[in-house]
């Protein structure tokens, strides 16, 4: 007897980007922070990555509303318990930062390159958010499967980190950056995020046992087992180990685990309102 | 806060005329749908953006008290929940609780995000493509600010759907409860009456005749909202793990790289 909010596909892409788009600058940030010199070409890549992603998340949630003109009735009215609410507010602030980011990301003064790693360690706070809330969304809903799950935003977070470090990781391969240490790191960093999704993955089924089951069986079994857990996951972090020496192989990893993510989305949102 | 209002639902008199259904659909000019076969007399199957009351027909096989095939009645509305998801999760504050208690949706201030939609345990809330916004029942907003009651309880025959001042009405449904009982009626009870039950209390309340779950109603609904801190502390926790994960991955190793 429970209604479906009718979330369908620019809410499978808002959430598939943001989760890019946030797992890019938080990834960068870190690069650009720990790092050495070198690594700042990730940090770049990320910076400029999360830009038009965030971009394109705004325009995404704003179109799929009802009454598109009144968007601005979710920021004026503040509730800071409430996910759709701050996770408006959210998209706006982190879009300010990524902007910046990106604008710093061609100094060559070591005092402004200084202040951009210290601003981006603010951001990143609001880069783990927005990859992380769309999932406490979901959860915090009285939809059988989203609501009774505990870990949706945990998995949605590790998820634009493995993904975010993936579309670093194939841009730098397309723009000819796949060379030596940072594209080694880059990789390093996106298998320990594959782990992580993967321990969150096992969590989250195992918590929600049977009420998992929208995924787990049926229509949508298929890709959930198939796209997300084999080839989005198993796959790409089996190439990712042992065939880290070859650089195509890198390549392959990197779309693997982009399509894995939007796999989970999709299959999230869509299983339950299908 | 005046006092709080409700509306009782008996639905052990309700002879499913749908008089509610009607006078609903024309005091709130809720406009014409496709009817639709749901292999009972009920239409429409769910709530929807012009359906606000809905007489449910439920056939349940051995709910007589002598086992025989019950064919309950139910004519169902939105709870107005003194603790509502649908409220709590309006982003925009469209949806705001009335001095009388009930819960309505601002048309000039909802966008349509949808979000009250996914937090109704009882999928009420539906979104009209038309205006792009959301709609409900809204308790008859403007008859109760003017000294009326809502239209379909005006229009029930049978006063199956009494308004009045609720601790009234609880205290005369909990009467007609012990009526019905002593009439043989065992599983007659009261859904959403106690305030310190589920959802703080239902303003719009029912008297059922055989288990919640017989009607398809939820025997114990909770706020969709209750888990936000854990799923926040979880969420907190993968971004740590994969954070560190970074940490140790671009970490420098000695001084100006390796
Ligand atoms: S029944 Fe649903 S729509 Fe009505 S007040 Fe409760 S949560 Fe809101
Ligand atoms: S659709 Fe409208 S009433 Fe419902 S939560 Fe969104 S803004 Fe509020």
């Amino acid at each position: 007897m429970l209604k479906m909010p009718g979330w369908e596909m620019s809410i499978v892409w808002y959430f598939f980007l943001g989760g890019i788009a946030g797992g890019a600058y938080f990834t960068a940030a870190i690069a650009d922070n720990v790092g050495s010199r070198r690594d700042q070409a990730v940090a770049r890549v990320g910076y400029l990555l999360s830009l038009p992603l965030v971009a394109v998340c705004g325009v995404l949630l704003i179109a799929d509303l009802g009454v598109p003109k009144r968007f601005m009735n979710m920021i004026l009215h503040f509730k800071f318990w409430d996910p759709m609410s701050i996770g408006a507010w959210a998209v706006g602030i982190f879009g300010a930062f990524t902007f910046v980011s990106s604008v710093l990301s061609f100094t060559s003064s070591e005092s402004m390159a200084q202040l951009r790693r210290r601003i981006s360690l603010v951001g990143m706070l609001f880069g783990f958010f927005l990859a992380g809330y769309t999932g406490i969304l979901l959860s915090n809903s009285a939809m059988p499967f989203w609501g009774d799950s505990r870990l949706m935003g945990a998995l949605f977070l590790a998820s634009g980190g493995s993904t975010g470090m993936a579309a670093v990781a194939l841009i730098m391969f397309l723009t000819g950056r796949s060379v030596g240490e940072a594209w080694h790191k880059i990789e390093v960093a996106d298998r320990y995020s594959m782990l992580v999704e993967m321990l969150v993955l096992a969590l989250f089924l195992g918590l929600l046992g049977a009420a998992a089951q929208p995924i787990t069986t049926g229509h949508f079994a298929r890709l959930f087992w198939g796209g997300l857990v084999g080839a989005g996951l198993i796959v790409p972090l089996l190439l990712n180990l042992f065939g880290s020496r070859v650089r195509a192989l890198g390549l392959v990893s990197a779309v693997l685990v982009l399509v894995g993510g939007f796999i989970l989305r999709y299959v999230v949102v869509m299983s339950i309102q299908g | 806060m005046a006092r709080t209002l409700a509306m009782f639902t008996d639905t052990s008199l309700c002879i499913g005329c749908r008089a509610c259904q009607v006078a609903c659909k024309q005091w709130n000019e809720l406009g014409l749908e496709e009817p639709e076969w749901t292999g009972t007399y009920q239409n429409h199957a769910h709530f929807t953006d012009k359906t606000f009351r809905l007489v449910r027909f439920i056939e349940a096989p051995g709910a007589k008290p002598n086992g025989d095939l019950a064919w309950l009645l139910m004519s169902d509305v939105c709870k107005h929940c003194a603790q509502a998801g649908c409220l709590d999760a309006c982003p925009t504050g469209a949806i705001y609780r009335t001095e009388y208690g009930t819960v309505n949706i601002n048309q000039d201030v909802c966008n349509g995000c949808r979000y009250c939609v996914a937090s109704c345990p009882f999928g009420v809330v539906s979104f009209n493509e038309q205006t792009g916004t959301a709609k409900k029942c809204t308790f008859c907003n403007d008859r109760i600010h003017n000294g009326l009651g809502p239209a379909c309880a005006k229009a029930c025959p049978t006063d199956s759907i009494q308004f009045g001042f609720r601790d009234e009405l609880v205290a005369k449904a909990n009467q007609r409860v012990e009526a019905l009982k002593a009439m043989g009626f065992k599983d007659a009870q009261l859904y959403g009456a106690d305030s310190n039950g589920f959802l703080g209390g239902l303003n719009a309340f029912f008297l059922l005749l055989a288990k919640p779950a017989t009607y398809n109603l939820p025997e114990n609904p909770q706020r969709p909202q209750r888990n936000v801190v854990v799923d926040s502390l979880f969420s907190i926790g993968s971004a740590i793990l994969v954070g560190v994960g970074a940490l140790l991955a671009f970490r420098e190793r000695g001084k100006g790289g390796a």
